[in-house]
């Protein structure tokens, strides 16, 4: 079936079969590597883009439900958003591998909630794991971030 | 080798969602907000041979007030929603924050209120405090439709009293929602599945406790809550309400604790619930 | 110029795309152990391609110490998840579904699940026999005891264990038990092999090109010449990416394939592919009244599952920590590896040392009790220092224990209130022996290039090398390039394990800097540490020189629930000498979380010999919300040597919370701690309370 969608601000459309999820699709047809699998089962966040906005888990998304929708991955944020320079500064990452799903999930929260106190960063953090253990230095980009916005 | 591809079936209107459900019952798989059809997908656990997507069907998102303080909410309504709505949050607020405990923010921006209940998840948040609230699934078919108590909506793992033919349009709270409390007592990560979760209420002068994550329906014993007949519960008739629902459940053992282990907490989790209710009694 | 993790422009391993590529997905056994009868794939399609067992009967055997293993299973699958067949076919799907196709034919045999039933008399064998490898990993001595299930016995023999017990006036005696765990690094195994004008090449998520190259060679019956590794930055490895994964699966079927063929495991997989030896360590110590420590004995039982993979070294190196950083006169070690008929474990942050800490650690405070002692005074009693001789015999020297212990303590405000806190100072060896050797290229641009084996799995080491060749070449750090290693270009390198490699590269960097400021064309360096233990008596050099840390944390518990929170959490770490800030803070930060995860959720759980929790819903690893107030020293001294920080921040972590619970009268000894057993010990602990409070009133009432 045919899907249509906006992804990092191109109307673009795909063939893609109802049983494939956006991840699977924006992967091979468009060859986003900043969406990652990692735990199959929409607990982790490496596999986080934005749909209207919103982050969601691509891996258990239906891509079929993406139509119509605007899509964000990390490609789409130029290389130089305020979140992606605060993670620079603070040195928030390792490996990298869950560095894309944490800055739009850290995109998306200061949006709605632009004075967040440390608990309530702790909590939007939650749904995106690192196993390399960054979260300290990670709390510290959201703060650069918001200063900076 | 050719893979059975399902067949996608998107209707725009209630009507048609209906029929499509009517003409294939369970042979078409709903998908309301897609999080837990996803997870059976992409872990093939499922294979539907059709899945039917209520995306479109705007008029099943909705949150109003009906008469005498009851409240409606559309089967397609985010949990997200929920969780930021002005009407929730000032009406009902453990509903709001209940919501909002529910997995992780890309969940509850996908997630729906018809979902998670339609799924019977054991573990999930959203059913025990709905239960707890006295409220009721309104379950459509092409010939009417009928209301089910959700503490009898839910009847095993993952399994509702649905009908092939129904589909699950809104949940309906009734008025009388005096006070409530809903507590998630996580045995491991910040992130885990409850090990215990308790929800209490007092609606329309009556207790309704429900203890939620161990077993596979949310646990309510009216004969047990009738105990507690007075505006306050008290320590020691709470401690005593804890004591017999922990005696009264038959609870699972998994990797957050063992029967007899989530006996120990139900016990201090369902007193501790009715000691935040008594602190909600305005003086 | 942004960094290619915050712009998404990174390629990992599952990155790498060749055009007429296939995917391959791995059939395993459902039974932990069962003969293997028939493999048929004739319901496969053609354009399916199949590995069966007589494909890859001909390779030759592999192991990384022991050398136990083949591509796939042959005649019997040793564990529920063992590789016994492999497709690939154009689309990732496809290749699943045509898993479903494949019929195997099993006969079920009795398996052992746990040490003690592996060491039972008449257990049934997991191997019958234990040839010891050639290869570079296997540097040590072993000790396989034919016609068990023991594949390495160590041994520390120092000084007359009965004499030292004899002279204690107070003799403490515990077991421990530690589960098993997964690395469950982000970015799940992934490797691409293909055949290229008689060379195989591979790029793959690797800490250990040199040995894979080695290996592969073997197993194919190639010059090692003829094999390539390229390593991609990885997604986190912790240890999970050392050795033969599943690139001799991957390269088999490329073979037969005539295509490249790429294997990326899904994450369930993970849990069958390399874990955390699960430890049960029986410890006993003697001291005299004053608390100096006469003797200590320790017994470590190392489950290495169904492949012995590096769980020699690993049970080797438990051997060598458990003794702790203290003058200990008499010291008794043993220290056995031993199969069982589960999935195999092998390298994981902190290498046995964990395990060991745990154990002494606890024990410590134990004795502390028993003496009525401070937990600090009795550790800096007998702490090591410079000159002070270790029970392997070796010398001590740059030596910084009671150091750290005292910035932990002060930290944790101990002198103040030590109620609810808890104590522990660790040594961890670094892999010794080993060779380090670089290249550095001056480029026409005036740049330069690094040429090295080091892998880059999140620990900065490509940053770090980069620092260090800037400062030495006098450049800024821009103008220097790391090459992702290629074993066509880099010089051998023993791996990249044990946080060696910014110590080791870099004294290897200060000749290879020299060689190519005086030519202008090219430099190459190498650095060789000597060392190693007898092992039979445990004497020796463990260690070229020991990672040196001390943790200290503070808990608060509902004992209602047996739920406790670690409220407060600080380590203070050797360092010696910081190369790259940033990252030394992140290893530290790094290696606490994930000690968090070890003493708080993380426990395979087994039932039959089958894990039952392998997702990340039932196998928790730490979240942000996980996090107590955390803080970290990282000690330096003017002209000290480089110390390795990847790993030195996690032992801390349990042994401190178990003995800060052990401060309150709660005493567990299994890891991870579970509420439940928290509430258990709680119960015991008010038993012995009643106990001792009715006797205490029965003597008042009899004056």
């Amino acid at each position: 079936m045919k899907i249509h969608f906006k992804l990092n601000g191109v109307a673009t459309e795909v063939e893609a079969d109802p049983d494939e999820m956006l991840l699977e699709v924006l992967r091979r047809d468009f060859k986003l590597s900043s969406v990652r699998e990692t735990c199959g089962v929409g607990i982790c966040g490496a596999c986080t883009a934005l749909v209207d906005g919103a982050p969601i888990s691509t891996c258990i998304f239906l891509a079929a439900l993406a139509e119509g929708c605007e899509i964000t991955t990390v490609e789409g944020l130029g290389g130089d958003h305020p979140v992606q320079r605060a993670f620079e500064e603070a040195h928030a990452f390792q490996c990298g591998y869950c560095t894309p799903g944490m800055i739009l999930t850290v995109k998306a929260f200061l949006e709605e909630n632009p004075h967040p106190t440390d608990e309530e960063i702790k909590m939007a953090l939650g749904g995106n794991l690192c196993r390399c253990g960054c979260y300290v230095k990670i709390i510290d980009a959201v703060r650069r971030a918001q200063l900076s916005s | 080798m050719a893979r059975n591809i399902p067949e996608w079936l998107a209707p725009a209107t209630l009507a048609e969602a209906l029929e499509l459900r009517a003409h294939f019952g369970d042979a078409a798989t709903v998908v309301a907000g897609g999080t837990f059809t996803g997870i059976l997908m992409r872990q093939r656990l499922i294979r539907p041979g059709a899945l039917l997507a209520l995306r479109n069907v705007r008029e099943l998102a909705f949150i109003e007030s009906a008469g005498e303080g009851a409240l409606r909410i559309g089967a397609m309504t985010t949990h997200r929603a929920v969780e930021h709505s002005e009407l929730i949050r000032q009406g009902w607020p453990v509903l709001a924050h209940t919501f909002s405990l529910v997995a992780s923010p890309r969940v509850r921006n996908q997630a729906t209120v018809g979902g998670v209940l339609a799924d019977a998840d054991y573990a999930s948040d959203p059913p025990a405090l709905l239960a707890a609230l006295d409220a009721r699934a309104i379950a459509r078919n092409p010939q009417g439709e009928r209301a089910i108590p959700v503490t009898e909506l839910i009847t095993g793992y993952y399994e509702t009293s649905l009908q092939p033919d129904e589909l699950l349009t809104e949940v309906h709270i009734p008025g009388g929602v005096e006070r409530a409390v809903y507590r998630k007592f996580r045995s491991r990560s910040s992130e885990d599945r409850p090990c215990v979760a308790v929800a209490a209420a007092r609606v329309r002068g009556r207790l309704r406790v429900v203890v939620g994550a161990v077993a596979e329906r949310p646990q309510y014993f009216p004969d047990i809550c009738a105990l507690a007949s007075n505006e306050r519960t008290g320590h020691e008739l709470a401690v005593e309400i804890g004591r017999r629902y922990a005696a009264a459940i038959d609870p699972i053992s998994d990797s957050r604790g063992s029967a007899a282990y989530r006996r120990r907490v139900i016990a201090v989790e369902v007193r501790r619930a009715l000691e935040d209710l008594d602190q909600e009694v305005q003086p | 110029m942004s960094d290619p993790r915050v712009t998404g422009s990174i390629r990992y391993a599952q990155d790498i795309e060749f055009e007429d590529m296939l995917h391959a997905r791995i059939l395993r056994s459902p039974y932990p152990h069962a003969r293997i009868l028939r493999v048929d794939t004739s319901a496969l399609p053609e354009h399916v391609i199949a590995l069966t067992p007589d494909d890859v009967r001909g390779l030759g055997h592999y192991g990384c110490q022991i050398k136990d293993q083949t591509v796939l299973a042959l005649e019997r699958a040793r564990f529920a998840g063992d590789p016994v067949a492999a497709v690939a076919a154009p689309t990732r799907r496809e290749a699943e579904e045509a898993l479903d196709l494949i019929d195997v034919e099993y006969e079920e045999l009795p398996g052992v699940f746990d040490v003690v039933a592996a060491l039972a008399q008449n257990a049934p064998l997991v191997h019958e026999r234990h040839p010891i490898s050639d290869n570079d990993a296997a540097y040590f001595d072993m000790r396989p005891q034919q016609g068990t299930n023991i594949c390495h016995r160590f041994r520390i023999r120092h000084g007359d264990i009965e004499a030292g017990f004899a002279q204690a006036d107070v003799i403490v005696e515990e077991t421990y038990r530690t589960a098993s765990a997964q690395h469950a690094a982000m970015e799940p195994h992934a490797c691409t092999a293909r055949w290229h004008d008689g060379r195989l090449e591979v790029w793959t998520g690797t800490q250990t090109p040199f040995n894979l190259r080695m290996e592969l060679a073997g197993i194919f019956g190639l010059p090692e010449e003829r094999v390539r590794i390229v390593c991609p930055p990885m997604g986190g490895a912790f240890g999970a990416k050392t050795f033969v994964r599943c690139e001799a699966i991957a390269s088999a079927l490329a073979r037969k394939a005539g295509r490249p063929v790429r294997i990326v495991l899904e994450r369930s997989e993970e849990w069958l592919t390399l874990n955390r030896h699960p430890a049960t360590i029986r410890v006993r110590v003697g001291a005299r009244r004053d608390g100096t420590l006469v003797a200590k004995q320790v017994e470590c039982l190392v489950d290495t599952g169904a492949y012995a993979d590096c769980g020699p070294g690993v049970a080797q190196k438990m051997g060598f920590a458990s003794p702790g950083p203290y003058r200990i006169p008499h010291v008794w070690v043993d220290s056995y590896c031993i199969y069982t008929n589960l999935p195999p474990n092998g390298a994981f942050r902190g290498y046995g040392a964990m395990q060991a800490i745990w154990a002494s650690e606890r024990t410590m405070d134990l004795l502390a009790q028993r003496l009525a002692m401070d937990p600090l005074e009795l550790r800096l009693k007998n702490v090591l220092v410079d000159g002070d001789h270790y029970c392997t015999g070796e010398v001590m020297h740059d030596v910084h224990f009671a150091e750290c212990l005292t910035a932990a303590a002060e930290r944790a405000g101990w002198s103040r209130d030590r109620r609810g806190k808890g104590l522990c100072v660790l040594m961890k060896g670094m892999q010794t022996p080993s060779r380090a050797s670089i290249v550095v290229a001056a480029n026409d641009d005036g740049s330069f290039t690094i040429h090295c084996a080091t892998a880059e799995m999140g620990q900065g080491a490509w940053r770090s090398m980069r620092l260090m060749a800037a400062e030495l070449l006098g450049v800024p750090v821009e103008r220097v390039h790391f090459a992702e290693p290629d074993t066509d270009i880099a010089p051998y390198d023993t791996r990249t394990t044990s946080s060696r490699s910014t110590y080791m590269m870099g004294q290897a960097l200060v000749e290879a800097v020299r060689q190519v400021r005086e030519n202008g064309e090219l430099g190459y360096g190498e650095f060789v540490s000597k060392g190693g233990l007898d092992p039979d008596t445990g004497q020796g050099i463990a260690s070229s020189h020991w990672h040196q840390g001390a943790g200290a944390a503070e808990v608060s518990v509902d004992e209602e629930t047996g739920k406790f929170q670690i409220v407060r959490l600080h380590t203070a770490i050797y360092a010696g000498r910081v190369v790259n800030r940033a990252g030394a803070e992140l290893q530290n930060e790094g290696s606490m979380i994930m000690g968090l995860g070890t003493t708080l959720f993380e426990g395979i759980t087994f039932a039959d010999g089958q894990v039952t929790n392998a997702n990340l819903s039932d196998y928790n690893i730490p979240a942000a919300g996980d996090l107590p107030q955390m803080s970290h020293d990282l000690i330096e001294r003017a002209g000290a040597d480089i110390h390795g920080l990847g790993e030195t921040a996690l032992p801390p972590v349990p042994a401190a919370t178990g003995n800060a619970l052990y401060s309150l009268g709660i005493h567990v000894t299994e890891l991870p701690i579970s509420a439940e057993a928290v509430l258990q010990a709680i119960e015991r602990r008010d038993q012995r309370q009643a106990t001792h409070d009715s006797k205490e009133g029965a003597k008042e009432g009899r004056r």
